[in-house]
């Protein structure tokens, strides 16, 4: 019996080392987050930042072939404290997704925030889209409101790029590393 | 878990088969549908993240799965083989044949459908499919390209001729209409229209060319703003209801109010002519233009998805070979402990058999060959049953009717010795061991030669070795002397063979005679005592009469006494011959000399005995013969010649002519007979065995010591003889003696 349950609690580990591997993400070793700042406009937090090297040429590949494609930020407001599952204030995530249409050659480019579309964009030259999709600028994502504003925070961003394959069939998400501000307290950031 | 409910177990595998199989059969079935139907699914959903998770978490699970069952299967096979179960190893072989059948098919041909499918993926993104698509693209996007040039060039020359009109004034405006119709096929557009910023002023349209109605773009505010923005703008706008095919249009704007700034205090607000010139492409290009266009993104999103969809269908691919190796291995397994349940049970009823419990029946559970099987041996346990109990009962007789042999064998009056064939005494009963003044332990158990190596005893033990024939008996007398007292055994050996039909071992039954012959002695001496008083007796009496006559004729002076005297010692001389005579015979029977036996001829010992006899009485017939093997025996010439000349005699005497007698021998094992046959008027059973002792006679005459005298010799001789009655009548005498 004690063989038995070796042997379940082996194939559990495998189970969850093969759950691990598919849920795991993929550091890229090229694209990451630059000039990473944040300032408040009365209640909302605005992040500015830009994502670097994201646009490779399989990038560019999947946007002329018209399939949606997307790039998704990540953001996490985390504040001092020593446990790390106590450490998450606020999470937010925004998609941008671009789709190309061959016969109009016009991109149209949505954001969608936590899920809800926010806004559409229709861009014609790959430049700007090329600036749609990385760069934002005072882009809100979190609400401060209540918040006390002598507490040490920290925003850390995260730009998910798409998937690959590992072992051809084993789909593991492709990202940046995790960029972030230094410590702040709300009201030391630039309103 | 017990045996039956086991099996009763495994009768419900057959539904688990079938119905796994049917599972099998609808999740093979609908996958193959997915895929068909999914060929018309877009490329993005099929590379849906989501379904890459799906699919690789359900092969997870089905791996899982299959190490599960295998691993379970394993362990458990290997405990019932730790635990000596009957039959673990014969499953153990049929389930690992099982998986292998199961897995193997399906190794083998997985690497095979995946070398296919990748094969086919390439031709997918094979070089002529991307040159194609790649190329018409590139058309499509040149004919664009040069519609938008033709209309950019159109548009700066109408702005050219335009950018001097009044655009308020209603007159130039009619002289505009007429101008942009002019224009408009001069230039050979398809449509042309002029804003005032963003204010459609006039416009003209092909109507020949596929318009439906007259197109207006006062809606089109961004691309007037870019015209103006930039000095020039393009548009292809999605299809329109407005124009039978797709209209590519561009602007020109132009500044008009450069000059009127100088005069004007403060900042003017810029006025500009938009120049708007349109192509329409017909419907059958423009659908042509956009079937090559979007063929290139499909074969785009393809190659960007190449990974992702090679992956779906290998999850796909992988995942229909797990579900075939489960559902068969399961499958397999399960047949395997199916087939192997009632061949444990066999086993199980085999070793509960084997241990004595034949009130065991084996459970059948099913109706096939094994369950035959099963049948048949239940049915052998129930005879194995019944003839236990027979041979219990049988035994039970054989052990009470031993009992009462054993009480028969012990109180037996004679001693019984059981001898084997290496010469081990194997039992004897309590009147032996009284006869050989022995223990128990000293005799059975041990070689009669180490029993019974005393001088004595030794004689019984060279006896019981002679040579015998297998299924011979032979009978003899001993005399020996046991614990200082001398004793007379009839001994006799009887040898039985083995089943081979070789010798075997012996019975030796002993007889004391002593007593009985002590007994015989002393009638035999009465009797002497008595005839020899009655032969004294008769001579004595004519002695004393005559004496008594000479006395008193002595005394009367009698003349004639000389006469008588004569005449009485003649009588009283002639008895008292007669008292030496059988004083004589007497000395002779009681000095018998000492046997020296050598081999005797028969022949010539034949020939001169019935010349000596032949003659005697007329009518009598005499003659011999020797048999095969029977020609000498091994015995005192002279002792031989008198016994068989005192057998003759009496033969002779009492054969009356028309009579034979014959004298013969024949061969008989290690033994020759020598007989003496007569045709005369036989012996009376009663006196057959009295014809042996001393002084018994038929004839009348003689002393009747003569077959007396013959009997000691032979015995003398360690042969024997005996006396039978000869067909049609007669008498004959048997001589067994030693062949030389």
């Amino acid at each position: 019996m004690k063989k038995s349950a070796f042997t379940l609690s082996t194939v559990l580990a495998a189970a969850l080392a093969f759950l691990w591997l598919g849920i795991s993400v993929e550091a890229s070793s090229e694209a990451g987050i630059e000039d990473l700042g944040l300032r408040v406009e009365g209640d909302q937090a605005k992040v500015t930042f830009r994502l670097t090297n994201a646009f490779d040429e399989d990038f560019e590949r999947r946007i002329q072939s018209g399939l949606p494609t997307e790039l998704t930020f990540r953001f996490v407001l985390e504040r001092e404290r020593k446990t790390w599952f106590d450490k998450s204030v606020a999470r937010g995530s925004l998609q941008v997704i671009a789709m190309y249409n061959a016969v109009t050659s016009e991109y149209l480019v949505n954001f969608k925030q936590d899920g809800d579309l926010i806004e559409s964009r229709v861009v014609r030259e790959p430049a700007d889209l090329r600036s749609a999709m990385t760069e934002l600028e005072a882009f809100p994502i979190f609400s401060v409101a209540g918040r006390n504003p002598e507490e040490l925070l920290q925003l850390r961003v995260r730009a998910e790029l798409g998937t690959r394959m590992l072992l051809a069939f084993i789909p593991r998400t492709v990202a940046t590393e995790w960029a972030h501000t230094d410590r702040f307290r709300l009201n030391d950031l630039p309103r | 878990m017990d045996l039956r409910e086991q099996l009763l177990r495994h009768r419900k595998d057959t539904r688990f088969i079938f119905g796994g199989l049917t599972v099998l059969l609808g999740i093979c079935g609908v996958l193959y549908y997915m895929l068909q139907r999914g060929r018309g699914v877009p490329a993005e959903l099929a590379a849906n993240k989501l379904l890459l998770f799906t699919l690789w978490y359900a092969n997870l699970i089905l791996i899982l799965a299959i190490l599960l069952v295998f691993v379970r299967s394993f362990f458990r096979l290997l405990l019932e083989r730790q635990n000596r179960i009957l039959g673990s190893k014969f499953k153990t072989k049929l389930v690992l044949t099982a998986v292998a059948l199961s897995l193997i098919p399906v190794l083998i041909l997985f690497p095979f459908a995946t070398k296919l499918l990748l094969d086919s993926f390439e031709q997918w993104y094979s070089l002529p499919i991307q040159e194609v698509v790649e190329h018409g693209r590139d058309t499509a996007e040149f004919l664009t390209q040069q519609i938008q040039q033709n209309n950019q060039r159109a548009g700066c020359r109408v702005l050219d001729q335009v950018i001097g009109f009044d655009l308020e004034s209603l007159d130039q405006q009619l002289a505009l209409q007429r101008e942009l119709i002019q224009l408009r096929e001069e230039l050979q557009v398809h449509y042309l229209a002029i804003f005032d910023g963003l204010e459609y002023i006039h416009g003209t349209a092909d109507m020949s060319v596929g318009f439906r109605r007259e197109p207006n773009f006062r809606g089109s505010t961004d691309f007037l703003e870019e015209a103006m923005r930039e000095g020039s703008a393009w548009r292809i706008p999605e299809e329109s209801l407005e124009v039978d095919g797709r209209l590519l249009l561009s602007a020109c704007a132009g500044q008009r109010n450069l000059g009127l700034a100088l005069d004007t205090e403060g900042p003017v607000k810029p006025t500009f002519t938009v120049v708007v010139t349109g192509t329409v492409l017909p419907r059958d290009i423009a659908r042509k233009s956009r079937v090559l266009l979007e063929a290139h993104q499909a074969y785009l999103q393809l190659s960007v998805q190449r990974e992702a969809l090679q992956a779906v269908f290998l999850s796909i691919l992988l995942m229909v070979t797990l579900l075939v190796m489960l559902a068969f291995s399961s499958i397999g397994m399960r047949l395997a402990r199916r087939i192997t349940a009632p061949i444990q049970a066999l086993a199980d009823g085999t070793r509960r058999i084997s241990q004595g419990d034949l009130d065991y029946q084996v459970p059948s559970s099913v109706d096939d060959e094994l369950g035959v099987l099963v049948d048949g041996f239940n049915s052998m346990t129930r005879e194995l049953k019944r003839n236990r109990e027979l041979v219990e009962r049988q035994h039970r007789e054989l052990v009470s009717s031993n009992r009462r042999q054993q009480a028969v064998f012990q109180n037996v009056a004679a001693g019984v010795l059981a001898i084997g064939s290496d010469s081990v005494v194997l039992s004897c009963n309590g009147a032996a061991l009284d006869i050989l003044s022995q223990r128990e332990g000293d005799v059975v158990g041990h070689n009669i030669v180490d029993a019974w190596c005393d001088p004595e005893r030794k004689r019984l033990a060279d006896f019981l070795n002679e040579d015998f024939t297998a299924g011979g008996q032979i009978r003899r007398q001993l005399q020996l002397t046991i614990g200082g007292v001398w004793k007379t055994l009839e001994a006799k050996v009887t040898m039985f063979p083995d089943p081979a039909g070789l010798p075997g071992g012996r019975v030796l039954v002993l007889e004391d005679l002593t007593e009985l012959i002590q007994a015989q002695k002393m009638a035999t001496w009465n009797e002497v005592a008595r005839r020899i008083a009655h032969e004294i007796k008769n001579p004595l009496t004519p002695i004393q009469l005559t004496a008594e006559r000479l006395l008193r004729k002595h005394q009367q002076n009698d003349p004639q006494l000389g006469e008588l005297l004569e005449s009485g010692v003649a009588t009283i001389v002639r008895e008292v011959q007669s008292l030496k005579t059988m004083v004589d015979e007497f000395s002779r029977f009681a000095r018998m000399p000492q046997p020296r036996p050598r081999n005797v001829e028969l022949q010539p010992l034949f020939q001169e005995l019935v010349r000596l006899h032949r003659g005697i009485k007329p009518g009598l017939e005499l003659d011999w013969e020797v048999g095969p093997g029977a020609e000498t025996v091994h015995f005192d010439p002279e002792q031989l010649r008198g016994v068989l000349m005192n057998l003759v005699d009496n033969a002779v005497a009492a054969t009356e002519a028309p009579g034979h007698v014959q004298l013969r021998s024949k061969a008989q094992g290690r033994r020759v007979v020598v007989q003496v046959a007569d045709s005369g008027k036989g012996i009376a059973a009663e006196d057959k065995e009295k014809v042996f002792l001393p002084y018994f006679s038929t004839k009348g005459r003689g002393s009747g010591l003569g077959l007396s005298i013959v009997h000691r010799i032979v015995t003398d001789h360690q042969a024997q003889i005996h006396v039978t009655d000869n067909e049609p009548q007669g008498t004959v005498f048997s001589l067994e003696v030693r062949r030389s």
